[in-house]
């Protein structure tokens, strides 16, 4: 498998689960243990993990959740995704107040002191993740997507059913 | 006329039915116990003084007392989701388990496809079709923000859903949704028997090819939000030499039994196993379930 494959032909192929629990651990200090009974894809840019299945073999359109994007330098998660494995993270956290986590989730840029490497980080509020957060020199910018922050849902308002 | 006219005979205290499905709906939402747990979600709602009511015939459905219940940060975090009371119920029927191979043949966008995951604890796997491309969008970002680790996406045209085999199957058919005008009105504006009969065709195909993908003894719920015989009794008869009807009994849920004479004839006795929901029964919109059991 080479990654470039599913970019030029835009479907999913396996990934070897230690490939992506090696680098939460490394960013996130995240046991590679939380990573084991999943399933990891790959497709362009994109990760999806599953939990471990037989997938019949036909044509998808998801596998799972997208859990990050290789796009850019440095990898980035989702904040779905981290709501699903950042609460084992060890480093790169940041821990808000009420104020804060209610500006964090307006999507607005946050002046705060942190002992973050520059980057990506899990954002935390009262013991329970937020989301993701892009942390440097001082500053953190929110990274939750737009229909799922606080002031932005009723316009989206895609997420109800009948 | 008015289209819901042609219920007056099968509706009880039909007056009634007409006064209740114009006002508007109660809001409810579903408890995620994919990221929370009732107990401490119920905590958290109290501290922050929030005014809500469980239902009565499931303990993880809240009537809630606020304008916009999509704003709450509950709702954000993917700890509730908000959902229709009687749109919690064909899961309850389709009572999937973990481990199990599960189809949802109509998937977007997703309250359905989550419950069902919840309830199987993101274990086995759920196969979400959804055919067209701009209702893949809300059903996956249901998914994503739900927390749901088990469900895979397909777009199919359901009618022709390849040949794998599934423990499974809901069907919550496309239909002319009479049962929805409380949520926005403008559903009966386009309601009508000829619209119904053109809904069939496609309902009873999809019904149809649920069933061949069933496994023997699988079990197969077919759903709708209208009252229409033509989108529901009358579609499941067309299968019922295929699979057998189970009755549907939730407590706590008023319901009326599926109807077995209409316009005329007379339908197999076995409809009345299945269920119409009907809003003056319960304060909620208006459904039809009916479960199957694959021969």
């Amino acid at each position: 498998m080479s990654p470039s494959s599913s970019r030029i032909r835009n479907i999913f192929e396996p990934l070897e689960p230690s490939y992506v629990a090696d680098l939460w651990n490394s960013q996130f200090g995240i046991a590679q243990s939380v990573f084991m009974g999943y399933l990891f894809f790959r497709k362009a840019q994109s990760v999806w993990a599953i939990n471990d299945n037989c997938l019949p073999r036909i044509s998808y359109e998801a596998i799972g959740m997208r859990i990050m994007n290789l796009k850019d330098r440095p990898w980035k998660p989702t904040t779905s995704a981290l709501q699903v494995f950042g609460r084992h993270a060890t480093k790169n956290v940041i821990h808000l107040d009420s104020i804060n986590a209610m500006i964090f989730l307006e999507g607005k840029t946050l002046v705060i002191e942190s002992n973050c490497e520059p980057g990506y980080v899990v954002v935390f509020y009262r013991g329970e993740v937020l989301g993701c957060g892009l942390y440097s020199h001082g500053k953190l910018v929110s990274q939750i997507p737009k229909e799922r922050r606080m002031a932005s849902v009723v316009e989206n308002g895609a997420c109800e059913d009948q | 006329m008015d289209p819901l006219q042609r219920y007056r005979e099968i509706i009880p205290n039909f007056d009634q039915f007409q006064r209740v499905q114009s006002l508007p709906l109660p809001p409810t939402a579903r408890i995620n116990t994919l990221k929370m747990d009732e107990q401490r979600l119920l905590e958290r709602l109290d501290l922050e003084g929030m005014s809500y009511k469980t239902f009565r015939w499931y303990p993880l459905g809240l009537k809630l007392d606020v304008e916009s219940p999509g704003k709450l940060l509950v709702n954000l975090l993917g700890y509730i989701h908000i959902q229709e009371e009687l749109s919690m119920v064909p899961p309850l029927v389709l009572g999937p388990r973990p481990g199990e191979r599960v189809l949802d043949l109509c998937a977007s966008p997703g309250s359905k496809t989550c419950q069902i995951s919840q309830m199987m604890e993101n274990k086995g796997l759920v196969i979400a079709n959804e055919p067209s491309l701009a209702r893949v969008t809300p059903l996956r970002s249901n998914c994503e923000r739900l927390g749901v680790m088990n469900v895979a996406i397909t777009r199919y045209d359901g009618r022709n859903f390849p040949n794998v085999p599934f423990d499974r199957i809901l069907v919550d058919a496309p239909c002319s949704s009479e049962g929805r005008e409380r949520k926005g009105p403008g559903v009966m504006a386009r309601s009508s028997c000829k619209r119904s009969l053109d809904l069939q065709a496609l309902q009873i195909d999809l019904l149809k090819n649920a069933l061949r993908l069933a496994r023997s003894g699988g079990v197969v719920v077919y759903s709708t939000c209208t009252y229409a015989p033509e989108e529901n009794e009358l579609v499941v008869e067309s299968v019922l030499d295929r699979a057998r009807l189970e009755k549907i009994s939730i407590p706590g849920l008023k319901d009326c039994p599926g109807i077995t004479d209409w316009n005329g004839v007379h339908l197999d006795d076995d409809l009345q196993l299945s269920r119409r929901y009907y809003p003056h029964l319960n304060n909620t919109g208006g459904f039809y379930v009916a479960k199957l059991v694959k021969n």
